[in-house]
């Protein structure tokens, strides 16, 4: 039940998003919306490059560490900022394109695993976008509940699976 | 393929009754042995005749509405003969009356089905599920590939060898295509396979994470969710990629699940604080919120017949199988478990709960494993 506090509380690039938006106000009963904008909720993806995915030789997984989320949410953490500032910079001073990889934790059912996996990716990718990083070096795919980094059903487990990894493609 | 049918209301009267009554209110039961009818199976006499008693006995089984007894002591007594590839099947009483009688051609397996559809619908007034077909993931290798069964889990055959990650799968209503989310890319991208020829194409491959994909009634085009905009959305593609865009949110929308007509789509979508469950115009609008009375409310799959949606629901931190009744009825949790999927007799649903696959008849709450021994199963879909 934190976790939706968390979500509703740091979720910046979508408080941006919300206010850059003014004809989103049309909620529905229990929050549906609706909007004539095909950019609500984010920055359109980039083509992918050949050649180029998440689990392929030339890309980079382990120069930034992972950044973490609480249950259920895809809201980033202040705890992740200084991670997220210097992957910001080193794609301001760099040509490299980066690929945003969302995972969850075993809980849950697969499909809607795999999109939380997709927003938390692209909630990495609009807090980049935001402080200065170019959406068109910025890809994102969703493993949802597979490849976790600790196979083991506990709280420990579960909070080390639910992150986003950086793949820098070199 | 039925050349002669005669029926005798006999014995049988009393059931069709109660069976009528359960089909109107649909309530959660405490399910007695007397609810089911009895039969005796004498082998199936013929060449082929122990192959087709198999599947005869496995597809009755299943189905949760029959229990076995020795011939001399059940209501009714199944036998049949098979030769030159025809099945002359009988189901009768002791005095001899014949309560089902016909003749079946195919296959072995198929002409079991067809005996065991007849047997179904003639006794219990419902529409017979034999021979219909289901997918589902499964870790088996090592890795989780796509599998297709019959719905009591005989026949089953590993459709796919990505050696990647394969999931997500959704057979159109017909049981001849089917859709999946595989990885083999490094990408979530949906694939369709042509399973009469074996052909395969990456059909929906954009920006981000493709998957979730649903067949359309018409099985002409696939609901699913796209992020190629920048955040999951739902979206209907024809199956040559096209893709029309219906939900514009900041939020989190998957599984959608087609009205029987088409014409609309239910799916989970997350706000702030736990998925739930939308309706939408398939053609696109604004979603509109369904109350279920349940905080967290994912992988929705609307029945054949357009009455209910069985769906996922946490509670307790655990997760459990619920169906909404969309005609006033409310909600009912039946299983513990995730992913349900409706037969075509909008009655049976086939879920997975810790790696095995069931099959349950929602109206008596009776469950059977169909799939077990294959690693994890998950992800079931079933044709309809």
């Amino acid at each position: 039940m934190t976790s939706k506090l968390v979500r509703s509380t740091v979720l910046l690039s979508s408080i941006l998003l919300l206010a850059s938006c003014a004809n989103m106000k049309k909620h529905g009963s229990g929050g549906g919306y609706g909007s004539d904008s095909d950019t609500v909720g984010g920055t359109p993806l980039p083509e992918r490059q050949d050649g180029v995915n998440f689990m392929s030789d030339n890309v980079d997984k382990h120069q930034f560490p992972p950044v973490h989320f609480a249950y259920d949410s895809y809201a980033v953490s202040p705890d992740d900022e200084s991670t997220l500032q210097s992957v910001a910079q080193f794609l301001q001073s760099n040509q490299n394109t980066i690929i945003i990889a969302g995972f969850t934790d075993e809980r849950g059912t697969p499909e809607y695993n795999r999109a939380l996996g997709e927003s938390r990716a692209e909630a990495v990718r609009d807090y980049l976008v935001h402080h200065g990083a170019d959406g068109g070096k910025l890809q994102t795919v969703s493993f949802g509940a597979e490849m976790p980094v600790d196979p083991a059903s506990d709280e420990d487990a579960w909070a080390k699976n639910r992150r986003a990894e950086f793949g820098v493609v070199k | 393929m039925i050349l002669k049918k005669s029926i005798l209301a006999i014995c049988l009267l009393a059931f069709s009754c109660a069976s009528a009554a359960y089909a109107a209110d649909a309530p959660l039961i405490t399910v007695s042995k007397s609810d089911t009818i009895s039969l005796g199976m004498q082998p199936i006499s013929g060449p082929d005749g122990g192959a087709i008693s198999k599947y005869l006995e496995s597809d009755l089984a299943a189905t949760g509405y029959f229990t076995f007894a020795s011939p001399g002591s059940a209501s009714l007594i199944v036998s049949g003969q098979s030769s030159g590839g025809e099945l002359d099947g009988k189901v009768s009483d002791h005095s001899g009356r014949s309560a089902v009688a016909g003749t079946y051609n195919g296959d072995a397996h198929a002409r079991a089905d067809a005996f065991a559809n007849d047997i179904i619908q003639t006794l219990t007034g419902n529409k017979g599920i034999a021979g219909t077909r289901i997918a589902f993931a499964a870790t088996r290798t090592g890795r989780k590939e796509i599998y297709i069964a019959d719905f009591d889990g005989s026949d089953v055959q590993q459709l796919t060898h990505d050696n990647s990650i394969s999931v997500g799968p959704s057979l159109s209503p017909d049981g001849r295509l089917l859709a999946y989310t595989g990885y083999k890319s490094g990408y979530a991208d949906i694939y369709l396979v042509n399973l009469s020829t074996g052909s395969r194409d990456r059909i929906i491959k954009y920006p981000g994470t493709n998957s979730g994909a649903a067949f359309s009634p018409g099985g002409d085009r696939i609901a699913c969710t796209l992020s190629k905009d920048g955040n999951p959305e739902l979206y209907v593609c024809g199956l040559n990629g096209s893709a029309h865009r219906l939900t514009h949110t900041p939020g989190i929308e998957s599984s959608p699940t087609w009205s029987p007509n088409g014409d609309e789509i239910i799916y989970s979508y997350d706000d702030h604080g736990g998925p739930q469950l939308y309706r939408i115009s398939s053609s696109g609008g604004s979603g509109e919120h369904i109350s279920t009375g349940f905080g967290y409310c994912t992988e929705p799959d609307w029945s054949p017949d357009g009455s209910k949606i069985a769906f996922n629901v946490r509670q307790n931190g655990s997760f459990a199988v619920a169906i909404l009744d969309l005609r006033g009825g409310g909600t009912r949790v039946v299983a513990e478990g995730e992913r349900p999927v409706w037969g075509p007799d909008s009655r049976h649903i086939i879920f997975s709960n810790d790696g095995t696959l069931y099959l349950m008849d929602t109206q008596s709450g009776r469950k059977k494993a169909i799939i077990s021994g294959l690693g994890r199963a998950s992800e079931p879909t079933w044709a309809h």
